[in-house]
């Protein structure tokens, strides 16, 4: 076995590969680019090395720089983790030459896994079901019918050159078939100027799911059940599970066999992913297979009891699969929610900035698990990808497993960096998750303009306006053992509040109970008890026996609260203040369409117009660069920049204005 | 007697009404509440000790002789925040539109007067069109006679002004002297004279909202301390600062029971400041993470942010916090900040509260600006304010102290008592690049030799070292146990005694 190895990543993977090295007695090397000094990985690792400036292209992309980093350490093997090098053939070849071992596959089937033709075909050859379809071009209606019944239908009529929707029709029968060909090729003359038509099979309400592979250098193979991963925005994966839903033991076996058949055809001989597309009949086809761990690779660890991490080790250390097929357990359920930098209330765009809070939940062996790459205090920097955490949660059941991964996700802060916690929490009380009726199109129907926990409405709110009157009574009965009161004349507190939710209004009676409140609301009573601190961000405690957990804080007068996924300000008064808070004028928000904001935090690109000037609706008002990505900002109606706030360079914050119109 | 009871019932119902129900509609219409209504919001259920209800006025001339209303326009009298005594006055505006009449004036002069004798904060419910001009000079003397006890109280018992409606004249001078102002938003304006008159003198266009409201006075002049959405939440939180607050200049302040441990370590700190020294962090996060339960209620927020004032407790007591921020111009002092936190700072001295001061200051920020508007003067302030503080003064250097600005923020030198350093602060006359560049002015130009005189100059004076070697810092600290560093001083320091020579007054810098 090795005696140290080195990790060529950084980030929440970095930390995890770690964590079993450390575990297993081998020492471990981290590297590190100028943004990530301070960074968790560096901590943990035994040693670390600085292997150049934040851009991943002079750092973590740097071949020369982990060969150079491994020679200094004596690092015997490297673990790419995902991304950067993970799949780079090249580099694994480089290594081996000098001598390191690769933790991961050969070069060869990284390359032969690499190209998507090529991988087709591979695919065809080893038996593997890919997507039926013709691919040359067709060139009569009655040609595209015989096709399209020898593939089966739904089918897909394509042209040559579209793309993005375009020139693209479905078709579930031959009449549909025929003129679906003669419109397609029409409009693909007309737009592209290139008849050229296609066809290929239709998958209907599509999933993502995956299998997992694990091989070592003898020639065995397993494959370690599946992975559903259809909840993805923009081709991203949010959140993975295991087992599938959707699939029966006959399919799972199915997949699982073809999965090893195309490991085998390409002596695969670490841990892998074959992806899948499935279709609403459960029919499945080949995508493309991943020559690395997979970011979601927990959740297949959750269910079979198995370190991925530890068996990649061993088998690049040449010893052999420690169980055959049928020792892959299948036990329980897990789920894992990527916790990202980014702000859900602003479609998703990436967040960046100092880690001024963050509490993650506490781990319970076999129930919680929390893979992090970030620690308080730590910086999000713009140049790497937003994930920052990964938490999972395992049950019996996948209804165990929701629970608690909704109880995880209700216990997790972060502060300074928005985050997607809120719309996790979110997603784990949607019905149609809870249902698991979802496909790869699930995000774009139900969250088409993000999220905003504000506009969710909680289902207890009682809840909610329980938890802050009991905040507010907390600060009261502190305030009332202030030093210095007039003897006899202590201020006497009452029972009755009103609580000021947005436009709505909750009467409780509180009266004091071992251990907390009953709070009466509408003839109704409910128990809350908790042990709370003023000023703490997590309230634990019981309400009518059952645990809950909830985030607290207080703002100004107000207190906000935050349970799954929905968010409340609220304050907390007495009925007489709540009625002359009545006769309060409302104030509209100040209007902020005259200006342009910055929606991120990020580094100002570009400001392509000046004062005085009209622009046209779409016209690009500034670029922003955040998190690697160029993000442009578009005139939403035809105005005139009356002044320009910001210039080129400028490191922007959130909603700072850039320009203000006329 | 039968009969004086009705009467008497008659006239507090008279009073309680003030200008009647439909001026009162009239003041809700405005988005205003009424003087009792504040005065019920602002003070403890049934604790208010009404005084002076049956005052009127006593003029006879313009046919006011036929116009009385009980009480004049002002509503006086004691009561407690939270147990703790405080005397108040709230203006009616439904009244002659809160007017100050002699009688009125008198009414205030009287609680100001127990204020003292009995050692308990003043508040001031401002919302008063002027002086009662049917009375001339009576009622500039009514205003003469406030004026001549706000100086009088100044230092002796805090003295708090909240402006809830028009505030204008000669009448803003009594808020002026108070020891702090705050303000509600489209409400309430202060200014000295109005658009009209402005606009006839040098022919300027400006509402009364722009001249003298709330966000002009606590963003641009600096003139109150905060401004509020509303009545109902400008009171909730006056409420809430008096609980920092002694009620006298013989008092210690107030003591809370706290959960929070005073030995809680945040190693988060240890990242706080940037590698980069030019790099900005937020001072904010450290003053939230080393004071209980992560409560800070600051003053002028919105104002000379370069500099962070304001009051939290430490181990259940309270301080009063300076800090500056490098957000803002770098942390520099100008002629704003300076100001802002000499009269902080003067307020934490003269009612016992210990000053914690968080330094980070390249120096005084340089320009023409600066100098023609007076920095020397004005920066003066706060040197002076430190100098002169006898109460328990605690600082920690978390990055740079450069120059005389060092000196100015409550170094050793000014008699603070325990001063800290964090292993990124650099005390120097200046900064490196700066500093080379003088001392070895022959090597300009050799970009190689200045580079190494930059790193020289930074391994010998980037550090907390040069300042330890002789005693102007007494520890070099951890970020993380900044909390129970300063908690541990403070404990020590409790009953420090330390006094300035006899004398009428200083002469500070005005």
């Amino acid at each position: 076995m090795f005696k140290k190895i080195l990790v060529a990543n950084r980030g929440e993977i970095a930390c995890r590969v770690i964590r079993t090295a450390r575990r297993m007695g081998i020492r471990t090397v981290a590297v590190y680019s100028d943004a990530d000094r301070n960074a968790r990985h560096v901590e943990l690792a035994d040693e670390a090395v600085p292997i150049g400036p934040a851009p991943s292209r002079e750092s973590y992309l740097r071949e020369d720089a982990i060969v150079e980093a491994c020679r200094l350490t004596r690092a015997q093997a490297v673990h790419p983790g995902y991304g950067f090098l993970s799949e780079n053939a090249a580099f694994c070849e480089r290594i081996e030459r000098e001598g390191i071992v690769f933790i991961g596959p050969k070069a060869h089937s990284m390359r032969a896994m690499g190209d998507k033709i090529s991988s087709k075909k591979l695919a065809l050859a080893a038996g593997v079901n890919t997507i039926p379809g013709h691919n040359d071009a067709i060139e009569t209606a009655s040609e595209a019918v015989r096709i399209a019944a020898a593939i089966g239908y739904p089918v897909m009529i394509k042209a040559s050159a579209g793309g993005g929707g375009k020139g693209l029709r479905v078709a579930s029968d031959d009449a549909a078939c025929a003129q679906a060909w003669e419109s397609c090729r029409n409009e693909a003359r007309n737009a592209f100027g290139d008849e050229r038509v296609f066809i290929e099979k239709y998958v209907e309400q599509p999933r993502h799911i995956e299998i997992q592979v694990l091989g070592d250098a003898h020639g065995n193979l397993v494959y370690l059940w599946e992975r559903e991963c259809s909840i993805q925005r923009r081709h991203q994966k949010v959140l993975e599970e295991a087992p599938s839903s959707f699939l029966d033991e006959k399919t799972r076996h199915a997949m699982g066999r073809q999965a090893v058949a195309l490991a085998r055809a390409v002596n695969y001989q670490s841990a892998g992913t074959v992806e899948f597309v499935v279709s609403r009949d459960r029919s499945f086809y080949f995508l493309e297979m991943n020559t690395r761990l997979q970011v979601e690779h927990p959740v297949t660890e959750m269910i079979t009891g198995l370190d991925l991490v530890e068996l990649m080790i061993r088998a690049a250390a040449g010893e052999r699969l420690p169980l055959a097929q049928e020792d892959v357990r299948l036990e329980g359920w897990a789920i894992e929610c990527r916790i990202n930098a980014e702000d859900p209330l602003r479609n998703f765009l990436p967040s960046t900035g100092r880690l001024v809070r963050y509490l993650p939940p506490p781990e319970a062996e076999g129930a919680v698990r929390v893979d992090t790459g970030v620690q308080e205090g730590g910086e999000i920097p713009v140049h790497y990808d937003p994930m920052i955490a990964k938490l999972i949660a395992h049950g019996a059941s996948r209804s165990q497993a929701i629970t608690r991964m909704r109880d995880a996700l209700n216990a997790f802060v972060i502060r300074g960096v928005s985050s997607n916690i809120a719309f996790q929490a979110a997603l784990m009380q949607h019905p149609r998750f809870l249902a698991g009726d979802f496909d790869t199109g699930f995000m774009n129907e139900e969250y088409p303009e993000g999220f905003s926990a504000a506009a969710l409405v909680h289902d207890d709110p009682l809840l909610l306006a329980a938890v802050a009157a009991f905040a507010r009574r907390r600060y009261i009965d502190r305030a009332v053992r202030t030093s210095g009161q007039l003897h006899g004349h202590g201020r006497k507190v009452g029972n009755e509040w009103t609580v000021l939710m947005g436009d709505r209004s909750y009467a409780l009676t509180l009266d004091p109970i071992d251990g907390g409140y009953a709070v009466m609301h509408d003839g109704q009573t409910c128990e809350l008890k908790s042990a709370w601190r003023l000023g703490e961000f997590l309230f634990r405690g019981t309400w009518n026996g059952e645990p809950v957990c909830l985030q607290l804080e207080r703002i100004g007068l107000r207190y906000r609260v935050c349970h799954w996924g929905t968010q409340a300000d609220m304050m907390v008064v007495s009925a007489r203040a709540a009625h002359l808070l009545s006769l309060m004028p409302d104030k509209p928000a100040p209007d902020l369409s005259r200006f342009l904001l910055s929606p991120m935090p990020g580094l100002l690109t570009e400001v392509p117009v000046r004062v005085g000037q009209e622009v046209k609706a779409g016209e690009k008002l500034a670029a922003i660069e955040a998190m690697k990505m160029e993000n442009i900002l578009k005139a939403e109606r035809d105005c005139t920049v009356a002044e320009v706030m910001a210039k080129r360079g400028d490191n922007l914050a959130v909603d700072q204005p850039i320009l203000r119109f006329a | 007697m039968h009969d004086i009871i009705k009467r008497l019932d008659e006239k507090r119902a008279a009073a309680r009404l003030g200008g009647g129900q439909k001026r009162i509609d009239a003041q809700h219409a405005k988005g205003k509440l009424s003087a009792r209504e504040r005065i019920e919001l602002l003070l403890d259920p049934d604790s208010f000790e009404e005084w002076d209800m049956f005052v009127e006025h006593r003029c006879t001339d313009f046919g006011m002789d036929g116009q009385k209303i009980p009480g004049d326009g002002v509503v006086t009298g004691y009561g407690t925040i939270n147990g703790r005594l405080v005397f108040l006055f709230s203006q009616d505006f439904t009244v002659f539109g809160g007017a100050l009449s002699e009688a009125h004036a008198e009414k205030i002069c009287k609680v100001m007067d127990h204020a003292m004798k009995a050692g308990a904060p003043v508040i001031g419910l401002n919302d008063s069109g002027g002086a009662r001009i049917q009375e001339g000079v009576a009622s500039l003397g009514g205003y003469a006679d406030v004026f001549q006890r706000n100086v009088l109280a100044s230092g002796v018992v805090p003295q708090i002004s909240m402006i809830m409606g028009p505030c204008a004249g000669g009448a803003v001078y009594s808020p002026a002297m108070t020891d702090f102002i705050f303000m509600v938003k489209d409400s309430s304006y202060m200014f000295v004279t109005g658009p009209e008159v402005v606009k006839t003198v040098t022919h300027e266009e400006v509402t009364a909202e722009e001249l003298g409201g709330a966000l002009t006075h606590s963003t641009r002049s600096g003139v109150a301390d905060l401004a509020f959405e509303n009545d109902v939440e400008a009171l909730m939180m006056l409420r809430r600062l008096i609980s920092f607050l002694p009620a006298n200049n013989r008092e210690k302040p107030p003591r809370v029971p706290t959960e929070d441990p005073a030995s809680r370590a945040d190693l988060s700190l240890d990242t706080l400041v940037p590698d980069n020294p030019n790099q900005p962090y937020d001072i904010k996060e450290l003053i939230l993470k080393t004071l209980d339960e992560n409560d800070f209620f600051e003053l002028g927020p919105e104002y000379a942010k370069n500099i962070v004032t304001g009051f939290g407790r430490m181990n259940g007591s309270t301080v009063g916090i300076v800090a500056n921020q490098p957000m803002v111009l770098a942390g520099c002092l100008d002629i704003r900040s300076s100001i802002k936190g000499a009269r902080f700072v003067r307020f934490c001295d003269a009612f016992n509260i210990p000053v914690v001061t968080f330094v980070d200051v390249p120096g005084f920020l340089p320009g023409t600006a600066q100098e023609y508007g007076g920095i020397i003067r004005h920066g003066a302030k706060l040197l002076y304010a430190y100098a002169e503080c006898t109460v328990p003064k605690v600082t920690v250097i978390t990055r740079k102290a450069y120059g005389g600005a060092y000196d100015v923020m409550s170094s050793k030198h000014l008699r603070g008592d325990v001063n800290f350093a964090w292993p990124s602060a650099e005390i120097a006359v200046m900064g490196p690049k700066g500093a080379v560049e003088i001392i070895f002015r022959k090597d300009i130009g050799d970009a190689q030799k200045i580079a190494d005189r930059t790193q020289e100059y930074k391994a010998k004076f980037a550090n907390p070292f040069v300042a330890g070697a002789r005693g102007f810092i007494d520890d070099v600290i951890m970020p993380h146990e900044t909390r129970a560093r300063i908690c541990r001083s403070l404990a020590m320091l409790k009953d420090k005694k330390l006094e300035n020579p006899w004398r009428k007054h200083g002469n500070i810098p005005l």
